[in-house]
């Protein structure tokens, strides 16, 4: 049986999406959507309450003044805001696990991904992009993909070792190489399967690729170069360190200069390390 | 022995020789460390971008963030416990890099730039330097006897004091 369908047979056995996430999802498309009824799903989870609040009123979600209660939070966020945040509460605790395929110990790629997402909604802010949607629930949800590859990566470690040894050969090309798709499309088919909305399905399944991306260009190519920020910053490299392509589009695509990503490297640390506190 | 962990965009100065200082995963960041063996006083930095320039609001607040003004703020604290500069065994690892055949990535390089102009500013020299790649790299100094150590892709390599 080939690679690829092994992971087909695992992605059937990952776990489903939190069971909340999935009763918000139905509501995120509807701007009418009362919030008592969002309240009433929330406010029997005390420790979620907690971490809405506590989100609601962090420096990267911050609505102006301090928020207390629940149902202020909650409308003052907004359904998309909500569901970015209850995802990223839920997503978070599957994201700190080990994987020691990839070199990467427990809440590395917590952190790797909290800082993607953070760095994509700065790059966002500052290159005039504000209008991108979902960008942070896709910055959390990029590497996602890791979970279902990194057994197969422990298996053929010998073969990825040598792989690597080639200086510019990029680690997701080996993945596509010796595994038949990368972590990118991976994750993608997870999302996929989780039903979530078609631009956090492209936005993930892309990200390594997002020249090659018909629909939603800039939040793909957001979350690309936020990724590789944060690999430059050696946020969560792992094993395989900094050996990924950068797309030789993105400067065209985004209208990118150096000193931008000096910039958001040097905001996303503390919102990133505030962040983390409230996730981990 | 008592490891010291240096996060990134961090500094730590020690003289406990029961101390080793170590900083995990530079990527295209600098890991810095300056030791008097006499003294046996030590100090690593774990800085994340050139320069200080391009938020100097951050700087004030994170000095250490950024080459030029962490590495002059270690320098100065080294200087008041007593370093000498005579004596001063600087090592430096970091600055790798992402496949960017655009070169807008290339904040490793600008970051070695900047270090050099430091030290020459305050004329020193390089015991050892491995710079760039694309692997990341931990690093440890041992204040014990100024051991540097340099840790990347399953490799362990060992500097002593010359």
């Amino acid at each position: 049986m080939t690679y690829l369908k092994q992971i087909e047979d695992h992605i059937d056995r990952f776990p489903e999406m939190p069971p909340l996430s999935q009763q918000l999802l139905g509501y995120l498309h509807d701007p009418q959507v009362d919030f008592t009824i969002i309240k009433e799903l929330v406010q029997y989870d005390p420790g979620l309450t907690a971490n809405i609040l506590k989100l609601a009123n962090s420096v990267h979600f911050g609505a102006a003044g301090k928020v207390s209660s629940l149902q202020t939070a909650l409308a003052r966020l907004g359904t998309e805001k909500i569901l970015e945040l209850v995802l990223s509460l839920t997503v978070s605790s599957r994201l700190k696990v080990s994987l020691p395929g990839y070199g990467l110990q427990a809440k590395d790629l917590l952190r790797h991904s909290i800082w993607t997402a953070v760095a994509a909604q700065e790059l966002a802010n500052l290159l005039n992009m504000k209008q991108v949607e979902m960008i942070f629930t896709v910055g959390l949800l990029h590497d996602l993909g890791l979970l279902l590859l990194d057994p197969f990566i422990q298996t053929e470690r010998l073969r990825f070792n040598q792989a690597v040894d080639a200086p510019e050969a990029s680690f997701e090309q080996i993945e596509q190489d010796i595994l038949g798709l990368d972590h990118a499309r991976a994750g993608g088919m997870i999302l996929a399967k989780w039903q979530l909305t078609p631009e956090i399905v492209a936005g993930v399944q892309g990200h390594h690729q997002p020249e090659q991306s018909t629909q939603y260009q800039d939040l793909i190519f957001l979350i690309h170069l936020a990724d590789m920020l944060s690999l430059s910053e050696g946020i969560g490299t792992g094993e395989y360190g900094l050996q990924h392509n950068v797309s030789p589009h993105t400067v065209k695509a985004v209208g990118l200069k150096k000193k931008h990503l000096e910039y958001v490297a040097s905001k996303t640390l503390d919102k990133m390390q505030e962040l983390e506190k409230i996730l981990s | 022995m008592t490891l010291l962990v240096v996060d990134i965009a961090d500094m730590q100065i020690s003289n406990n020789p029961g101390d080793t200082l170590i900083t995990y995963s530079l990527g295209s960041c600098l890991g810095v460390t300056i030791y008097d063996p006499v003294l046996r006083l030590g100090g690593m930095i774990h800085c994340m971008l050139p320069s200080s320039k391009v938020d100097k609001e951050k700087a004030k607040l994170r000095p250490s963030m950024f080459v030029d003004t962490g590495l002059q703020l270690m320098l100065s604290r080294l200087y008041e416990s007593g370093l000498r500069k005579s004596r001063a065994v600087v090592n430096v690892a970091g600055g790798a890099q992402v496949l960017d055949s655009q070169g807008v990535f290339k904040i490793g390089e600008r970051n070695f730039t900047v270090l050099r102009k430091v030290l020459w500013k305050n004329g020193l020299l390089m015991q050892t330097q491995e710079i760039g790649g694309n692997k990341s790299r931990t690093i440890s100094l041992a204040i014990a006897n100024g051991r540097f150590s340099i840790k990347s892709g399953g490799k362990l390599v060992h500097y002593d004091v010359p």
